[in-house]
């Protein structure tokens, strides 16, 4: 192989990834690759280029590609190529569209006669790449088109035909589940293909299938428990064997697959037991893929009905691979005792030490998997450690998706196992703090109403103390810079309801505060909304204990500057805030009642306060009130009667301010006009009339009322309450458009002087209608756990509950806590046997530049440029280019050497002796190369230490 | 399934890659810079696993492996197993290497066609096919066989290199 030089590729594609190589930036990549594809594209549209011309710029287009660039001006010729006689070239053109295209994209259509016609093929070869194209390519449209060859050729005499054609068909049932479904037993009948390998293709659209539906395969529990029995009695052909083991890769198909059927089915099961003791009993644990077959067996082992002997191999077996000191096996044996302590949780205990080592190992994917075994096994009495750990490492890392997880999870295990009040508030401060921005803002609402209801139990003094300590800690935090916003809002409202309540803290401290938390974040509206309202409630309660209130000049410049927000939520807040201030004690505590967000607000839907008010209107000659429902048929009537004298107001008001917003209405009646100028009805100005009104009038008073509707929408986000939003627009629909609009306007005005009250307690509103919501989740969430966990933290004890369980566990917590000795030991280990990475190839770098110098004496400016761009160091592009076309031959192939791996130049160069000047010198290197460098005895690096070792 | 097989350089610079769900080519050079550094940033003697859902998806995991210059890395879900596909990974590397004797970076440069060929022996539409590395080899150069007398009857004398290897 060696023999044939240039790496079968022409000097311009050597010369394009040597320069691509050397490239120092980004930017000058994409200048080499952009004036490649000017090149590519010029030399593609010119009219004569040979075919294999073609499929050099093919292969060059898919370098192109690979490296990022829009390649598609070339997809044609891909398309082309794959039409060519030559089997070469037909598979460079599969291969490119494969690669190029997705399946549907336009250009599939015309490959796809190809396709069949290759289908047919007499060279298996040619079907092979068909089939391979098949796979890619075909989408539900095309499958019908390829369906009968593909099936065909299940029963083709080459079985690495038949074996890519059940992969095709595999591919046809994920694409379109339905256009396969008739021929599922094809899949049952290769099963008992002559060849091994057919059968093991099939069984992964039978892992799919079955996957799906499990019960419709359950006669095949039979056929796979004898299938893995041979293969495991290596009744298979010596070639299946891998390193000792029969056909490994099978053998862990076949697991996968058992471990679903045998799922909850006991008689299935029970066929199984044999056959997993005896793999489990022989398998090698030595070699990586003897622990592959091993862990799929304890994966299987934990699926089916349960077999104590077999659950106790399967434990054995964990241990072991916890015990090693492969970081996979590690990684596996975490991931196993998952899986095995859904079926018996003791097991866990024997092995907390490893997990914890697992915990502290550098190893971000070992810690990660060890993380998820832990949230599975969380228990009331080891929550606080683990959950601590998990914020430590959630502190850690920078990885958005992970934080968001392990956040959530976070509260999610406060929520369910808090010991106490206390370390909850101190838990949800952590998370908030560090992760505020990306959990959920329920669980901020949970926390405010945690705080605000207690624990459920009435124990105002355990209450008030939960709710001094978070004012406490809140006191502390909120100082700090960069809180996330849900955080603050969270602060602010238990500063708001709870700041002066122990009288630890005075109201003007408190304000500060809150007034320096607004101004800290004057760009979240939402804060600065939680800050004053806050600011009220504080104010408020002065004023109701009677004490004199001065506001602090920061509090007065705030309201000042809120009074002037473009935001009119703030605006309202801060009005209201002004006009409490000025009230006297008595309205004072009607308005704001101390601690009053627990209790439910009764909502009267009855209206029946406005009784009196309805009964004087009435009297005075108002209309009375008539129900939606009767309402929609009057609705016309009244739209007939005003048509007639208000359309014309109507029209005009319609072509000032709805053409812009609705810019189909005003298309129907110029429709509808122009069709009747079409109709050749004898009196068509008499149509126009009557209809032309009666349209435009409709769609004014839909539009009109919409209009209406769309405006109260807008005011009563902002300002009301759902209740109201229904009434109001239901009233303009049934009144002529006059009194339409004056009592909507007037609705909205005085519904919005109603919710002015409402909107004061829009924070604490909040509460009680999550809680009403939600109360139940809560008592699941905080009830039951909290009653029997808070017995324990008052009495400081709880590890000697008596459950021998939750002893355990609390063990394992000790252990945890001084875990930090035991870390030690797994860092300091010496590092196992896996490949070293960059160490070797960089002591290496030094000596294999001496080859190199030799071969290029002659060539300073090079020997500079390439010693210089090894190095890192900048050097302009120009007179390295200059010199690859000063000397064709050498300086184009031995330049290449700058960039790749020390030992892949020496081959390189060693593969092509016959084109430099000195053959003899060549051949002694290529030898000495092989020696030094690329044979597994060499201290350089080598690709294959392990695979020859 | 396995999701994708992606060959790259300690710097980065993709060399082979192949995803078996289209993966339209901005999203592949995204997928690739953050491979890239979340393989950077793994230190070593570590396991060779990373957990990847942030990118491809719940449950989805890759294995890599370095091979003195390159990174070799299999993406996959659920259905396949770690400890295999590290196995498979080094069938494959196992038959690059019988084909292209010794085979070194450049070698995967400039015959991905030919790696492509290979790896489409072992993984077909994100299935495993076939997981002998010698069988692969036997057919690759079946395959070359037939190339080359395919094209000798063309007769391209001007070009010496291009019956592949």
């Amino acid at each position: 192989m060696s023999s044939q030089g240039g790496f079968g590729q022409s000097k311009e594609f050597l010369d394009l990834i040597k320069s691509i190589g050397e490239a120092r930036s980004k930017a000058e990549e994409d200048r080499i690759v952009l004036r490649e594809i000017d090149t590519l594209k010029a030399r593609l549209s010119s009219p004569n280029i040979t075919k294999f011309k073609l499929k050099e710029y093919l292969m060059r287009l898919i370098y192109v590609e690979m490296l990022g660039h829009d390649a598609s001006f070339g997809y044609i010729h891909a398309v082309k190529m794959t039409h060519d006689e030559s089997l070469l070239l037909k598979r460079t053109g599969y291969l490119a569209v494969t690669l190029f295209l997705n399946e549907d994209h336009d250009l599939i259509i015309l490959i796809v006669n190809t396709i069949q016609k290759d289908l047919r093929s007499d060279n298996y070869l040619v079907v092979c790449a068909a089939l391979n194209a098949v796979c890619r390519l075909i989408n539900e449209e095309t499958i019908p088109a390829v369906l009968p060859q593909v099936v065909e050729l299940l029963g083709h005499q080459k079985e690495a035909v038949r074996k890519k054609a059940v992969m095709a068909l595999h591919r046809f049932y994920q694409r379109a589940p339905g256009s396969v479904s008739h021929l599922i037993s094809n899949f049952r009948k290769r099963l008992c293909d002559n060849d091994p390998g057919v059968m093991a293709a099939t069984l992964c659209p039978l892992f799919d299938l079955i996957t799906i539906d499990v019960n419709s395969f359950k006669d095949l529990v039979v056929s796979f428990v004898n299938i893995l029995k041979q293969v495991a009695e290596r009744r298979l052909p010596k070639s299946y064997d891998y390193h000792q083991m029969p056909a490994p890769f099978i053998q862990i198909k076949l697991l996968k697959i058992l471990s679903l059927l045998g799922n909850g089915d006991k008689k299935s099961s029970e066929q199984m037991y044999t056959i997993l003791g005896d793999i489990m009993r022989k398998c090698d644990s030595a070699s990586n893929i003897g622990n592959a077959v091993l862990y799929e067996c304890i994966c299987c082992v934990c699926s089916i009905h349960p077999n104590p002997k077999l659950l106790e191999s399967a434990a054995d077996t964990i241990s072991k691979f916890l015990k090693g000191d492969s970081h996979n096996l590690k990684y596996l044996g975490i991931d196993a005792l998952g899986l095995l302590i859904r079926i018996s949780p003791e097991i866990a205990e024997q092995h907390q030490l490893a997990v914890i080592d697992c915990l502290e190992d550098p190893d971000d994917t070992l810690k990660r998997k060890t993380f998820d075994l832990l949230y599975k096994m969380t228990k009331s009495s080891n929550v606080e450690v683990i959950v601590d750990r998990m914020i430590d490492y959630m502190i850690s890392i920078n990885d958005h998706h992970y934080k968001t997880e392990i956040a959530s999870r976070c509260v999610e295990l406060a929520e369910q196992f808090a010991p106490s009040n206390q370390w909850f508030i101190q838990t949800m401060n952590k998370v908030f703090e560090h992760a505020g921005d990306l959990v959920n803002t329920k669980v901020a609402h949970n926390l405010m109403r945690l705080i605000a209801e207690g624990f459920g139990e009435d124990d105002n003094t355990a209450d008030s103390q939960l709710r001094s300590s978070a004012v406490e800690s809140y006191l502390r935090i909120i100082g700090e810079p960069k809180l996330p916003s849900t955080f603050l809002q969270v602060i602010c409202w238990v500063l708001g309801e709870y700041g002066t309540a122990d009288g630890k803290y005075s109201a003007s401290y408190i304000t500060g505060k809150l007034c320096d938390a607004a101004e800290a974040h004057s760009t979240d509206d939402t804060v600065k909304a939680y800050a004053v309202t806050a600011l009220m409630k504080i104010y408020s309660f002065e004023i109701a204990a009677g004490r004199k209130v001065d506001m602090l000049p920061e509090c007065q410049s705030l309201v000042e500057e809120l009074l002037a927000s473009h935001s009119t939520d703030l605006q309202q807040r801060a009005y209201e805030l002004q006009a409490i201030i000025c009230l006297d004690a008595h309205a004072v505590e009607n308005i704001m009642p101390m601690d009053a967000n627990c209790e439910d607000i009764e909502i009267d839907k009855n209206l029946s306060f406005l009784d009196a008010y309805v009964q004087e209107s009435l009297e005075k000659g108002a209309q009375p009130y008539i129900p939606e429902d009767e309402r929609s048929g009057l609705s016309n009537i009244s739209n007939f009667r005003s048509q007639d004298h208000e359309s014309s107001i109507h029209a005009l008001r319609f072509e000032a301010y709805e053409l812009p917003k609705f810019p189909v209405p005003p298309k129907a009646p110029s429709i509808l006009s122009s069709s009747v100028e079409l109709v050749p009805v004898p009196e068509p100005s008499y149509v126009a009339d009557v209809h032309q009104p009666a349209t435009s009038a409709l769609t004014v008073s839909n539009s009109g009322s919409s209009e209406l509707k769309l405006r109260l929408d807008g005011v009563q986000k902002k300002w009301g309450r759902p209740a109201f939003s229904s009434t109001t627009p239901s009233t303009s629909s049934g009144d002529t458009f006059e009194s339409n609009n004056g009592t909507t306007r007037h609705e909205s005005i005085s519904s919005t002087k109603s919710k002015v009250h409402d909107v004061s307690y829009d924070s604490r509103k909040l509460q009680p209608e999550i809680s009403t919501e939600k109360q139940k989740l809560a008592a699941s969430l905080f009830g039951g756990a909290s009653k029997s966990d808070r017995k324990q933290s008052y009495t400081g004890q709880k590890v000697s509950k008596t459950n021998s369980h939750g002893a355990d566990k609390s063990n394992l917590a000790k252990v945890a806590s001084s875990s930090d000795n035991a870390a030690v030991i797994p860092t300091s280990q010496p590092p196992p046997d896996l490949l070293d990475l960059g160490e070797p190839s960089v002591t290496s770098s030094a000596p294999s530049v001496d080859p190199f110098k030799q071969l290029e004496g002659l060539l300073d400016p090079t020997q500079d440029t390439t010693k210089l761009s090894s190095g890192g160091v900048g050097v302009p592009n120009a007179p390295d280019i200059m010199s690859l076309y000063a000397d064709m031959s050498l300086s184009g192939q031995s330049t290449t050497v700058a960039n790749p791996p020390p030992n892949a130049i020496k081959t390189h160069l060693a593969k092509q002796p016959s084109k430099g000047p000195n053959v003899q010198e060549f051949l002694e290197k290529d030898a000495l190369v092989r020696q030094v460098g690329v044979t597994p005895s060499g201290q350089n690096p080598n690709l294959f230490k392990d695979l020859l070792g | 399934m396995i999701r994708g097989v992606i060959v790259m350089n300690d710097r980065g610079k993709p060399r082979l890659v192949k995803f078996y769900e289209f993966q339209p080519a901005e999203k592949q050079q995204e997928l690739i810079r953050s491979i890239y550094r979340v393989l950077c940033s793994r230190a070593e003697n570590v396991s060779n696993f990373v957990k990847v859902d942030s990118l491809f998806g719940q449950d989805v995991r890759l294995v890599y492996k370095t091979f003195a210059t390159l990174y070799f890395v299999f993406i996959f879900d659920s259905s396949e197993n770690e400890l295999a596909m590290l196995d498979l990974m080094q069938v494959f590397v196992e038959a690059l290497d019988k084909v292209f004797s010794n085979v070194c970076e450049l070698d995967v440069v400039f015959n991905f066609n030919k790696v492509h060929t290979i790896l489409d022996e072992f993984i077909l539409g994100g299935q495993v096919l076939e997981t002998n590395s010698s069988e692969v080899v036997k057919t690759v150069e079946e395959i070359s066989k037939m190339e080359r007398a395919a094209n000798s009857i063309k007769v391209v004398p001007s070009i010496p290199g291009w019956q592949g290897r």
